[in-house]
């Protein structure tokens, strides 16, 4: 009930927020340019808008989570009312995780709107609707979602420019954690490897959930890697947001 | 100053300004500028580390990088273009793998306008490494060794690559044949297209293969008869007079006929022998 109200205000507050809509018009223009930009190419012009349309989704979504939650927490602390809810009967974990999931259905409705746009610009292109794009844009959530634990882990502890800095580079880590593999096989030393393949297993695996390869080239996705795509999705983001509980407990407001 | 101007004035500034801004661009775009061949391309690292630095946004890069490659090589201006076209294509390829326009693309400029058809058959032979299931690859390859290499046995090593993957569409098996004939295979060329003729399942196939027998019949025989004439020659220090001669003498002991039952046609000025009808008038 508590962060439900919470999650509520957070929304409220967030649809108030005009770089979401400075984002999300972005977000619009990329994929309505993507159309524009099929004509440049000799070829099939589909595939252009839908790589063009779902990184637009992808990037635009990404920058929505860490610019908004990296300010979540860190407003309520500048401009003070975090003492006056903190003095209600609140958990701080009910506190974060209200903050969490009203974010989380911002991003939602937004990506939702971008996915929609998307499959109309797909549809006016190949008079078709193509159903498995949805597919991409469900896992770009996915990947939003477990941004935005991040964003708000950092948003606990550290300032929203810091936060960012912080976030974008788990972004970025999480796209290019798959590279360690190759230097796994390549590490000459038995610890090294074993060192190696620890941090493999830590670093986020953002790359689990970009299904974009497969859904423009119409590539078979095995059914089982939805359900471990989801499931490690989600318990990352529930150990994120555990930390950022913890982190958040310690924090002196006095 | 009247109140209310200042807004006007405001407006007025702006527009200036602007205009200003894109004059001023343009006339700088006007100025020569001194550049290093190539520049706009030697410093775009290699697929593999722009794979790791597009953060999952591979296909992107590679849409973008196949865009401006359009662009760029459709640019006449810039001389020395086709200095990294292989770079270029490669790059593209390790980036988006499955990405098939950009090989065919790439093989239409090496060959068309780099006039680079062995450029042409390597980004082909990329293109079809890592799509073993696309039969284009290997049929665009043979056409570019048979029409532009005139190297018909490559030819027909592509196209039997072609043949052998699903879906590769049946006119290739006479465009094999073709291959065979022009590199001088006349048997296998015979035997191929006899195939064809019997499996053909329209009128028109039919036809085109009937054609393509009367033509390796009649290039069989006209070398068969044009040495039994060098023969003659050797012999009588003359040409026959006509291709009787060659029976009386007993160099041939019968004469052949052409698919149609006519006999070939013989010049006693030259000592040629062809064939009585064109195989595409029959």
């Amino acid at each position: 009930m508590k962060v439900g109200a919470i999650a509520l205000n957070t929304f409220k507050e967030a649809k108030r927020d005009r770089i979401l809509y400075l984002l999300f018009f972005f977000a619009a223009g990329a994929i309505i340019f993507a159309r524009i930009l099929a004509m440049l190419t000799v070829g099939d012009r589909l595939k252009i808008v839908k790589d063009v349309g779902l990184a637009a989704i992808s990037i635009f979504g990404i920058l929505m989570a860490i610019l908004m939650g990296t300010g979540l927490v860190y407003k309520e602390i500048d401009k003070k009312t975090i003492y006056t809810l903190l003095a209600k009967p609140i958990h701080r974990a009910q506190f974060l995780l209200g903050k969490f999931l009203g974010l989380v259905l911002t991003l939602f409705i937004m990506t939702g709107l971008m996915g929609l746009i998307f499959l109309g610009i797909v549809f006016a292109h190949s008079l078709r609707f193509e159903g498995r794009l949805l597919i991409a844009v469900l896992f770009i959530f996915l990947e939003l979602i477990l941004i935005t634990a991040v964003a708000i882990l950092f948003s606990s502890f550290s300032t929203p420019i810091l936060s960012s800095i912080f976030s974008l580079s788990f972004a970025l880590i999480g796209h290019l954690s798959w590279g360690l593999e190759t230097l796994i096989k390549k590490l000459p030393s038995p610890a090294a490897r074993a060192a190696a393949r620890g941090l493999y297993a830590i670093l986020p695996d953002l790359e689990n959930f970009n299904f974009r390869t497969e859904v423009v080239y119409g590539l078979p996705i095995p059914p089982a890697i939805y359900l471990h795509a989801t499931a490690y999705g989600l318990v990352y983001t529930a150990f994120i947001l555990g930390l950022a509980v913890l982190v958040f407990r310690r924090r002196d407001f006095i | 100053m009247r109140r209310g101007a200042a807004p006007i004035l405001l407006v007025l500034y702006l527009f200036a300004a602007a205009a200003g801004t894109m004059a001023l661009k343009v006339a700088t775009d006007r100025i020569p500028r001194a550049r290093v061949p190539g520049s706009s391309i030697i410093y775009l690292p290699s697929g593999k580390y722009l794979k790791v630095a597009t953060f999952g946004y591979n296909l992107l890069a590679a849409d973008l990088i196949y865009l401006w490659s359009i662009q760029y090589y459709s640019n006449y201006e810039i001389k020395d273009r086709f200095a990294y076209l292989e770079r270029i294509f490669t790059i593209i390829s390790e980036l988006d793998p499955r990405y098939t326009d950009p090989y065919e693309v790439g093989a239409l400029i090496a060959v068309a306008e780099a006039q680079d058809p062995e450029l042409a058959l390597k980004i082909l032979d990329m293109g079809l490494a890592k799509n073993p299931e696309q039969w284009v690859f290997p049929f665009e390859a043979g056409h570019i060794a048979q029409m532009t290499l005139k190297d018909f046995e490559r030819a027909q090593r592509y196209y039997e690559k072609c043949l052998a993957i699903p879906g590769a569409p049946v006119f290739v098996s006479r465009l094999r044949a073709n291959a065979m004939f022009k590199r001088g295979d006349l048997q296998t060329a015979w035997q191929t297209w006899l195939e064809i003729y019997d499996t053909a399942t329209d009128d028109e196939v039919r036809k085109v293969a009937s054609n393509h027998l009367y033509q390796v019949k009649a290039a069989i025989d006209s070398g068969d008869l044009a040495e039994a004439v060098k023969a003659f020659q050797t012999r009588y220090d003359r040409l026959p007079a006509s291709l009787e001669d060659l029976l009386r003498t007993g160099i041939r002991s019968a004469l052949p006929k052409d698919l149609d039952g006519q006999d070939y046609v013989y010049d006693p000025a030259t000592g040629a022998v062809k064939a009585p009808t064109i195989p595409w008038k029959r």
